[in-house]
């Protein structure tokens, strides 16, 4: 392999002016500490246009380009109905690296049950052999993702996984989660699970409010959620174990956190899911299915209060959550149609344009939150290689412009508000 | 007014909609007075119910609309379909569209059905109700009702009293009694009745607050039992608390009030028996009612399905 030179490009978190040999010919690569941030694999940081390049080399000019690490994503499902397991592994893959994400954390679904050794044997093979992007699997905290019987979490350890998650399905039967939590502290699992009380927010569809008054359609009430966080944090403190808070949707749910992270509970993170801070329930309007998520879309006094999380570190983590849905099933009712948008493939480029394009967020905040945070909860592992995962370096050019249509989609599925929208930015990655 | 292919919400009509199909609905119900009481407005249309929520009042007042404006009717079946073999409702409706029907009236316990329904195929579409959403027609029967015995909608005053939260009714009649000018009050158990915040109407939560209000309509609603999961008020509170009594009922005498229901009644629960004979108890008028206005209503909508000729 030959070095790769990048010359002239900006350090999105501080604008200094980089130039960069990457590769592993010459030089013994290092590591160097940028905003506290490692970029390992790489020599020659300089002072832009210091950089001795051999002629013949593979050059990439960044001018006008930010440098960042790439993002991690701590929430995705890949599995998409009709299409094969290796499909589907194929094409989350390929819209990850589209939208700046080098790995994520894959959630269990029927499909991809990591409740047993063999499932998680049989998807890392083809999750090595088919995916551009680095799939972590979280296993199931309960067989099934049933809510009753613990899966074997020193089988599921052994084949590396850290994070425990029932995905979307939440227990009512805290006395089987308690000791669940109690049993995983041992093997140091962290168990990610959302906030909510079952009984409380079935046969709903949405945030209460005037849109699902005049829709006709029951409300998910917020207090189930912020009663679901408490328990939860309660539970997890009690036994010992460390967890991660799933998709925050409500003002309270961060206040929730931000006390229980102010008096100094341990192993205790969170996240929103990038829908969360960029739409309401109003969205909804005339039953868009593509508004339906889980939790729902709330108010913009939620949004405010999430994103104020996120900058003041009681949010560690912004995820997609992205969840595939085909069109058939989104074309149905609202009551009958999936919850879930997929955001795979525009992640990066949907949070400049929204987010830090508009001063909400710094790139500093957004490399936090996307990059570094969630790489660090899900400590992706090579077991083959027997080291870490490192986020490997992208270029976004915030000058360009993305039109967002059928066949920018690589993730297999259309089910995302942004169909059709001009989304700013393009990624280079991997660039070596 | 322009052509309108389908009837899902009162929201979706102009003004103009509205007070033209109010307008017909009277002279639909003209045609009642004569010796032939059938016109060939609708010759050679074909016409399908589809309930998939079970219906007695609607549905045959549906048929009986369409019957008399010549149309051919056909029923659909639900509980022989198959629907109950698990089949989407996309492909019973392009099943159905390749039996060429004009127009559709459908009932689903979902809501938004009807106007799924409606973008996929070029039949008018009439929502016949759908979950908590809206009921379209029960609006028009009810606003022609008050219209007939008031002279006029507008500035009128009426409290719907019951299950607001699952009342598909209560939406819709409140919508358009509102878009007429008339003021329209909530009031029910607590559970039951959703936020000011939310809906815009006044909340009262007992019957001193209703008459302190002063309202000219009494508007009942049937406590839809077979929709609660889990219990939302105590049980065997409902007459004494909620219900038309005989005690209020004098006091609605009295005061002259009229009593509305959009059926069916349950005697003894939101209602006493001697209400029902009430003179002003208007429940009867709202079944004949009924009729004239899902007339005016097939009349007035514009299917897609073949070239005008």
């Amino acid at each position: 392999m030959t070095n790769t030179y990048i010359t002239n490009a900006t350090w999105a978190l501080n604008g200094q002016k980089l130039d960069l040999r990457m590769g592993q010919s010459g030089d013994e690569p290092t590591t160097i500490f940028l905003d506290d941030i490692p970029l390992e694999g790489v020599t020659g940081v300089t002072d832009a246009g210091e950089m001795k390049i051999p002629e013949g080399a593979r050059v990439i000019d960044a001018t006008g380009k930010l440098l960042l690490p790439a993002l991690f994503d701590l929430h995705a499902k890949i599995e998409i109905a009709g299409c094969s397991k290796r499909e589907s592994i194929y094409r989350t893959g390929q819209a990850a690296i589209q939208g700046g994400v080098w790995g994520m954390l894959v959630m269990p679904t029927p499909g991809f049950c990591f409740d047993n050794a063999s499932t998680l044997d049989s998807f890392d093979e083809a999750a090595t052999q088919r995916s551009a992007a680095a799939m972590i699997p979280a296993g199931c905290i309960t067989e099934g993702m049933q809510g009753s019987q613990q899966t074997p979490y020193n089988t599921l350890a052994a084949r590396g996984v850290s994070i425990l998650s029932d995905a979307e399905h939440v227990t009512d039967n805290l006395l089987m989660l308690h000791r669940a939590m109690k049993y995983a502290a041992e093997l140091d699992l962290t168990f990610a699970i959302r906030g909510d009380v079952p009984a409380l927010t079935r046969n709903t569809y949405m945030h209460p409010g005037t849109t699902s008054y005049s829709l006709g359609l029951h409300g998910t009430p917020a207090c189930a959620e912020e009663i679901g966080i408490e328990t939860l944090i309660r539970l997890a403190e009690d036994a010992g174990a460390k967890l991660h808070i799933q998709t925050v949707s409500t003002a309270e749910g961060v206040a929730i956190i931000r006390r229980a992270k102010q008096r100094g509970v341990k192993g205790l993170t969170a996240e929103v899911a990038l829908h969360h801070l960029l739409y309401t329930h109003e969205n909804v309007g005339d039953y868009n299915t593509t508004f339906k998520t889980l939790p729902p879309l709330r108010e913009q006094s939620d949004c405010d209060a999430l994103l104020e999380g996120v900058k003041d570190g009681t949010i560690d983590c912004i995820v997609t959550d992205h969840t595939p849905c085909i069109p058939f099933a989104k074309k149905q009712d609202f009551v009958s149609a999936p919850q879930g948008m997929v955001a795979l493939d525009t992640f990066l480029p949907a949070i400049y344009t929204y987010l830090i394009k508009p001063g909400k967020l710094s790139w500093a905040e957004v490399v936090r939150a996307c990059c570094i945070n969630p790489a660090e909860i899900a400590t992706p592992y090579d077991h083959e290689e027997d080291t870490p995962m490192v986020a490997p370096l992208l270029l976004f050019a915030p000058d360009t412009e993305m039109t967002v249509t059928e066949a920018t989609m690589n993730c297999g599925t259309l089910n995302t508000p942004l169909l059709g929208s001009t989304l700013n930015g393009s990624i280079t990655l991997p660039l070596c | 007014m322009n052509p309108r292919k389908d009837l899902i919400t009162i929201d979706a009509l102009s003004d103009e909609d509205i007070h033209t199909i109010l307008e017909s609905t009277s002279a639909m119900k003209d045609i009642f007075t004569k010796s032939v009481k059938k016109v060939p407005a609708l010759k050679g249309k074909s016409v399908l119910t589809l309930f998939y929520e079970p219906s007695t009042r609607t549905r045959s007042s549906f048929e009986v609309a369409a019957n008399r404006l010549s149309a051919d009717v056909t029923t659909f079946t639900v509980s022989t379909s198959s629907v109950v073999k698990g089949e989407s409702v996309h492909d019973t409706i392009d099943t159905l569209m390749s039996m060429k029907m004009d127009y559709i009236i459908v009932r689903h316990k979902n809501s938004g059905i009807p106007a799924v329904i409606a973008r996929h195929c070029k039949a008018a579409v009439i929502n016949a109700g759908d979950g908590a959403h809206a009921h379209p027609s029960q609006a028009f029967l009810d606003a022609f009702t008050i219209k007939e015995k008031y002279g006029e909608v507008g500035g009128k005053r009426v409290v719907i009293i019951g299950d607001i939260l699952h009342s598909r009714v209560a939406r819709s009649t409140s919508t358009i009694l509102r878009r007429l000018g008339a003021e329209v009050a909530y009031m029910g158990p607590g559970p039951l009745v959703p936020q000011e915040k939310h809906t815009g109407i006044p909340r009262f939560t007992n019957w001193e607050q209703v008459f302190n209000w002063k309202p000219d309509v009494i508007y009942l609603l049937r406590v839809q039992n077979e929709r609660m999961d889990t219990p939302f008020f105590p049980r065997g509170d409902y007459h004494q608390a909620f219900g038309v009594t005989e005690e209020r009922l004098r006091r609605i005498d009295d005061l002259n009030l009229s009593i509305m229901h959009p059926g069916p009644v349950n005697r003894g629960v939101e209602i006493c028996d001697a209400a029902m004979d009430y003179r002003n108890c208007l429940i009867n008028n709202q079944v004949e009612n009924g009729i004239a206005a899902r007339m005016s209503i097939l009349y007035h909508l514009t299917p897609q399905t073949q070239n005008n000729d």
